[in-house]
């Protein structure tokens, strides 16, 4: 009888797992009781997530009928993310998976673009024909957009949205604005800076040079030999085109490279370079430059400047001088700089994709077409008029100082502003021709937003912006710019992959330990043979087939 | 020994067991034995669009890849070397603190010890991993008593350098798993007869004497079979860990199998070659735990199987 009552209640038990499971696999139309679709999003990049009652994302939710939540990078490297997610095989309805993209293609999960892109003129409008065709995979379809560096109408650029050397502007103003081209220059003024001002006001000890090493981060130690030596950020590759058919150079192997390591070296050991750099996450890192106390580093600017300027803001470091401004150096003095990049970039390896696993593509497909809409695209940027931002009698935006800092607070961007900052976007001027498209562009607002250090620093040097600061040479892009979106995209089903792989792997090993060496010679010369050794020929091979195609 | 034949009139008796052990070998077969259908990736091309069936078969490719690969060959070495350290350390100590929390006389203390020692079992390696790189960074505890007592100048970063690195997972599994594995002979340490702790003392044997002669062998057989049980385990030398304190600089020491199979397998979508790898550390931790066992056999000692 006993055992009975228990067969009993364990088949009951049994039953009611069965039932919730099967009530859990229900599938999901994706609205929800008000009619809403509710969409998911993952970016294969670190970034904060914002509320769930985020106020413009419901604003936008009403006027579109679509909200998404967007889920961030958190600890793991981009390309493990997305390999776990095809392993669970449960995907977001949007995603942007860096430069996992050719792995979710692989997959054949992605929803093909083109049928969408003649339905949705916002979308088609976003590129050229020649432009979409570039993301043409192997099967002719489109089955992601980049968003970024996207400019509609007239160019704004007001930043340096690109590679350099930053330098605090108090350094520069305690040394009477020198002129500087060199890393001799650069690390001789950082260095005498913190000897004259070991400590921040608070205590502590300033940070002459920091650079990150962190996963695909690192190109802030790796990549500086190529923009050294004059070229622009082809990424992985220089494209040297002086014998007049461009070729593939490797800078992690030219003399400027050698010197270029040797120099971080000599710092490191004379201890003006941050002795945590080889070990330090991003998070770590960002945290090191919010206290204002590190001086310089290399560095993109969108990786550190949306998040530091508005901290610099918030704690008034920004009237201490402690913003950052580039410095266009070159390994030898008179020669011409290409860090900054005045067309935009197509980098046509990544971009916001849809998974099949969306309920309704075409409601995806009009939700990325509505955000393109100026009205939406303003409140994704600007805000809401009247709280965010104020219209003048000519129609020019403008934020009021309180408008400001109001923008730059975490809690509030959390709450209330929802840029959807990994979907499609636009640099540039407004479709009423008087504004600019993101308020960092708008040049009232530019010059407005900017602290009276960096005003002086930009007078000082005869610049109006960031990109007179750094003095790049000014020309269009060659034809197969950038490289790094061929590169990005290899996978190690070549040999160039697995080359471009282990170079990768070499290289994070090396470079920190080759800057840490107490024998530069040999440790430099113990590189060049492990590198040697995994067979960059072949990847350099294949860059230059890529090369070939695309210059052809 | 003759076994003893087994009668359907005794099964039938037996029928709830019998149903019972059923259960269980079908939850085995279904969840041990049917994943390893998956190993078939390792002689294939695989890839999860194509399915098993579709991908093209390689052969030994892969494995011939892994060996050729000196980066695998230094994952092994790493593997290896923090199992066999981890696994000394852990083990020794474990017996050491049983032993010495045996001989405290003070009940509240023994007990406010035991507890107090195997609460950092229950933290996640995420939480343990992330104090210990506060602890050691240049700015953190360890750094500043090192520099104020004056041993060092001026601060070291302890994750830059790859001899610490080691010894810096090991001393974590310690202090995690100390007080957690002590518990297991501290239960074999109380089935000893009190009565030959009592006619020790009455032929005047002082503590020292009565832990060799007495508590020692008493603990041997657990000794013995946990020893063979975790010598198997040897390759599980960690993931998390090594993954969470790693990096760039130190990745040709710090790096395990595990790692290896995660960057390669799920990071580059090579799940042939992760399954590959996989396999071999199966492989490699069957033969370990069965000499384990033969050599316990030989020397007459309790055995697994």
């Amino acid at each position: 009888m006993k055992t009975r009552k228990l067969t009993c209640v364990l088949a009951a038990l049994l039953a009611l797992v069965m039932v919730l499971g099967v009530a859990g696999c229900g599938k999901k139309d994706g609205r929800n009781e008000d009619g809403i679709y509710e969409f998911t999003m993952f970016i294969a990049m670190p970034g904060s997530e914002i509320n769930d009652d985020n106020e413009i994302m419901n604003l936008i939710a009403e006027k579109t009928g679509v909200k998404v939540k967007e889920t961030w990078l958190t600890g793991q490297s981009a390309s493990e993310a997305v390999g776990s997610i095809i392993a669970s095989q449960d995907y977001p309805d949007f995603i942007d998976g860096g430069d996992g993209m050719m792995a979710l293609y692989d997959e054949g999960i992605l929803v093909p673009w083109d049928e969408y892109l003649e339905k949705y003129p916002n979308l088609k409008e976003m590129y050229s024909d020649e432009e979409w065709n570039s993301f043409r995979q192997e099967d002719g379809h489109i089955y992601w957009a980049n968003v970024f560096q996207n400019t509609y109408g007239e160019s704004r650029a007001t930043t340096h949205n690109d590679e350099a050397f930053w330098i605090q502007v108090r350094v520069l103003e305690w040394a009477g604005y020198p002129e500087i081209h060199t890393l001799d220059q650069y690390f001789d003024v950082l260095t005498r800076y913190a000897e004259a001002n070991p400590t921040m006001g608070d205590g502590l000890t300033v940070i002459p040079y920091t650079m990150l090493c962190e996963d695909w981060r690192y190109f802030c130690l790796e990549n500086a030999p190529e923009f050294l030596d004059g070229y622009p950020n082809d990424g992985s590759v220089i494209v040297d085109t002086s014998s007049g058919t461009p070729t593939i150079v490797d800078y992690n192997t030219t003399p400027t490279a050698k010197r270029y390591f040797q120099k971080l070296n000599e710092e490191y050991k004379a201890g003006n370079i941050d002795i945590e750099f080889a070990t330090q996450t991003y998070d770590e890192y960002i945290a090191k430059l919010s206290t204002g106390r590190v001086l310089g580093m290399c560095d993109q600017w969108w990786n550190f400047a949306y998040t530091i300027n508005d901290v610099f803001k918030q704690q008034g470091l920004d009237k201490q001088g402690c913003n950052y401004v580039p410095l266009g150096l070159t390994i030898d003095e008179g020669m011409d700089n290409r860090w900054h990049t005045y067309d935009d970039t197509l980098n046509n390896s990544s971009g916001v994709a849809v998974t099949t696993s969306c309920p309704d593509p075409d409601a995806a497909f009009k939700f990325l077409n509505d955000l393109l809409d100026q009205e939406i695209h303003d409140l994704r940027f600007w805000g809401i008029e009247g709280v965010d931002y104020l219209v003048d009698e000519n129609g020019l935006y403008y934020r009021t100082e309180e408008m400001r800092t109001k923008a730059a607070d975490k809690s509030y961007q959390a709450s209330h502003f929802c840029n959807y900052s990994y979907m499609p976007q636009y640099l540039g001027t407004s479709r009423d021709g008087i504004n600019a498209m993101q308020p960092n562009e708008q040049t009232s607002e530019f010059f407005q937003g900017l602290a009276e250090p960096l005003v002086k620093c930009f007078e000082a040097y005869g610049a109006e912006n960031y990109p007179d600061m750094i003095g790049s040479v000014v020309e269009h892009n060659a034809p197969w710019f950038p490289m790094y979106s061929y590169s990005n995209n290899m996978t190690t089903a070549t040999p160039g992959g697995v080359a471009w792989t282990k170079m990768g792997e070499v290289k994070h090993e090396w470079l920190p330990r080759v800057v840490m060496a107490s024998d530069f010679d040999k440790e430099w010369s113990d590189y060049m043979s492990a590198y040697n050794a995994v067979d960059p020929g072949a990847f350099l091979a294949e860059m230059q087939e890529e090369l070939n195609r695309r210059a052809g | 020994m003759k076994s003893k034949r087994i009668s359907w009139r005794e099964i039938k008796r037996q029928k709830f067991l019998m149903i019972c052990t059923v259960c269980f070998v079908i939850y085995g077969i279904i969840f041990y034995y049917l994943p390893l259908g998956g190993w078939i990736m390792a002689f294939q091309n695989y890839k999860a669009k194509d399915g098993f069936f579709g991908s093209e078969f390689v052969g030994l490719d892969k494995f011939k890849f892994l060996f050729s690969d000196s980066t695998f060959l230094q994952v092994i070495r790493n593997t290896l070397a923090m199992g066999v350290l981890n696994l000394v350390c852990t083990f020794v100590m474990a017996i050491v603190f049983a032993i010495l929390l045996n001989e405290v006389r003070l009940m509240a203390g023994k007990k406010l010890v035991q507890t107090v020692s195997y609460l950092p079992h229950f933290l996640s390696w995420i939480i343990v991993t992330g104090i210990l790189h506060d602890a050691l960074s240049s700015s953190g505890i360890i750094n500043e008593l090192l520099v104020k007592v004056g041993i060092l100048d001026s601060p070291i970063n302890f994750f830059a350098h790859k001899g610490y690195f080691w010894p810096i997972v090991a001393f974590a599994n310690v202090w995690k798993e100390t007080g957690w594995n002590a518990i297991v002979y501290l239960a074999a340490i109380t089935s000893i007869d009190p009565s030959l702790y009592e006619a020790a003392t009455i032929d005047g044997a002082g503590r020292w004497a009565k832990i060799k002669n007495i508590t020692l062998p008493g603990i041997k057989p657990t000794i013995i079979i946990l020893l063979i049980m975790n010598v198997g385990n040897v390759l599980n030398a960690g993931f998390e860990v090594q993954y969470l304190l790693g990096n760039g600089l130190i990745k040709s020491v710090a790096d395990t199998i595990d790692i290896y199979t995660l960057t390669w397998g799920v990071g580059q979508n090579d799940y042939s070659l992760g399954t590959a790898a996989g396999i071999f550390k199966s492989v490699v931790a069957i033969i370990l735990i069965v000499a384990a066992n033969q050599i316990a056999k030989k020397t007459g000692e309790e055995k697994l199987f």
